[in-house]
């Protein structure tokens, strides 16, 4: 009976996944659709949990990394994000206010002026250069120091991204079309690993649930010994499956953003967060 | 300016012709040499990286992607079929939303290294 439920979310999740950009997509019924998919592969999973990334999918592993958790190796870049922060302060709190907790909440957004997707990372950017600062480099250092301060104090707020307008439902379809279409040498989705096998391994590495993929970073991964943003992870997740990854902050990687985080609506931020 | 795009699309034609055709599995008995080759090429993290996804016998930490590599003749009387599984070809691609790569078709593995993990495979 599970089974037979389970084939059948799985052909629907695989429908959505190669109907066409039609009109018809509603981001809503998507979301619930994705919601449920992971309700009924892993029944005794509340969709909530997810934000804690593959370790709800073994004791011994959430347990270890919870452990990390108690004194993370990030505490150190969020001190640093707040230095940076601070020592521009009175040009970013001219782009963000003056309440660094209610700053990370409001990304990623489409800018209905520019027809564009405006992540976190963007804004920082584009704050500093409009103020003549010079521009951190996207990935590393810096800007996801910034980033993981003003996740940090954001903790517990939950994500809301919404879409209002056409363009900005075509920015979302761009960024669904992408994560549903196969690439690469390997000919693999994002779907395939984080959709349809999610919670299997890899050798032994356990693929993580889409749902909850964007709650959480940037992240301190222990792979890179330091904190990357969202972006710089997508990069390394394309070279992986073999494909020709896009820059980080692309408008490509932008919409995935966008799908990403509506797929996780209503999902509490925790970033930054600790990785393996 | 047309001849040349009959140019483009005839080469277009024989490109796409090599590629989608699919190779035959060799019909010798293969050596011991060739079925421990083949196991290397099936282990490689860089080339075959059969243990992602497909628990083997004598292999740590397989992944549990895919089925089980066992009872392979059973499940593959026609070894050819087990060959166009592996090289990619497109009737093989039955399985929803499978994470099998295309080796060959997309020159993941050349088609000798297909043929020679194949024959290891068809061992299990």
């Amino acid at each position: 009976m599970k089974k037979t439920l389970l084939i059948a979310l799985s052909l629907g999740v695989s429908m959505l996944a190669t109907s066409s950009m039609a009109a018809t997509i509603d981001p809503e019924t998507d979301r619930q659709q994705f919601i449920e998919f992971f309700k009924a592969k892993n029944p005794n999973i509340s969709p909530e949990e997810y934000i804690n990334g593959a370790y709800v999918y073994s004791a011994d592993k959430m347990a270890q990394w919870e452990a990390a958790e108690e004194f993370p190796p990030y505490l150190d870049a969020i001190d640093e994000g707040e230095a940076l922060y601070n020592k521009d302060l009175a040009v970013y709190q001219k782009c963000f206010g003056s309440d660094v907790s209610k700053i990370r909440v409001k990304y990623p957004y489409f800018d209905e002026a520019s027809k564009q997707v405006v992540t976190l990372e963007g804004a920082i950017n584009k704050c500093r250069t409009d103020a003549g600062l010079k521009p951190y480099g996207w990935k590393k250092g810096p800007i996801a120091q910034i980033s993981a301060y003003l996740a940090d104090n954001a903790r517990g707020q939950k994500i809301d991204v919404k879409i209002e307008s056409d363009a900005a439902l075509a920015a979302y379809n761009k960024g669904r079309d992408f994560f549903n279409k196969p690439r690469g040498q390997f000919n693999l989705s994002c779907a395939k690993c984080h959709v349809d096998n999610s919670g299997r391994n890899a050798r032994s590495n356990t693929l993580s649930a889409a749902l909850g993929h964007t709650t959480h970073f940037p992240v301190f991964r222990a792979k890179w010994q330091n904190l990357g943003t969202l972006h710089r992870r997508y990069e390394g997740c394309q070279k992986n499956i073999r494909a020709k990854p896009y820059k980080a902050q692309s408008e490509t990687y932008r919409d995935l953003e966008f799908f990403q985080a509506y797929m996780s609506n209503g999902l509490e931020i925790n970033g930054p967060g600790y990785r393996e | 300016m047309i001849s040349k795009m009959k140019h483009l699309l005839a080469a277009l034609a024989i490109s796409g012709f090599v590629i989608s055709t699919p190779i035959t599995a060799t019909a010798a008995e293969p050596s011991a040499a060739t079925i421990e080759e083949g196991k290397k090429l099936a282990f490689s993290r860089s080339k075959g990286n059969c243990l992602a996804c497909h628990a083997i016998k004598g292999g740590s930490m397989p992944g549990n992607i895919g089925p089980a590599l066992v009872a392979m003749k059973l499940r593959f009387p026609d070894k050819q079929k087990l060959v166009d599984k592996i090289w990619g070809t497109p009737e093989t691609q039955t399985v929803p939303n499978s994470m099998m790569p295309p080796f060959g078709r997309h020159g993941i593995l050349t088609d000798d290294e297909v043929n020679t993990i194949t024959d290891y495979i068809y061992t299990l």
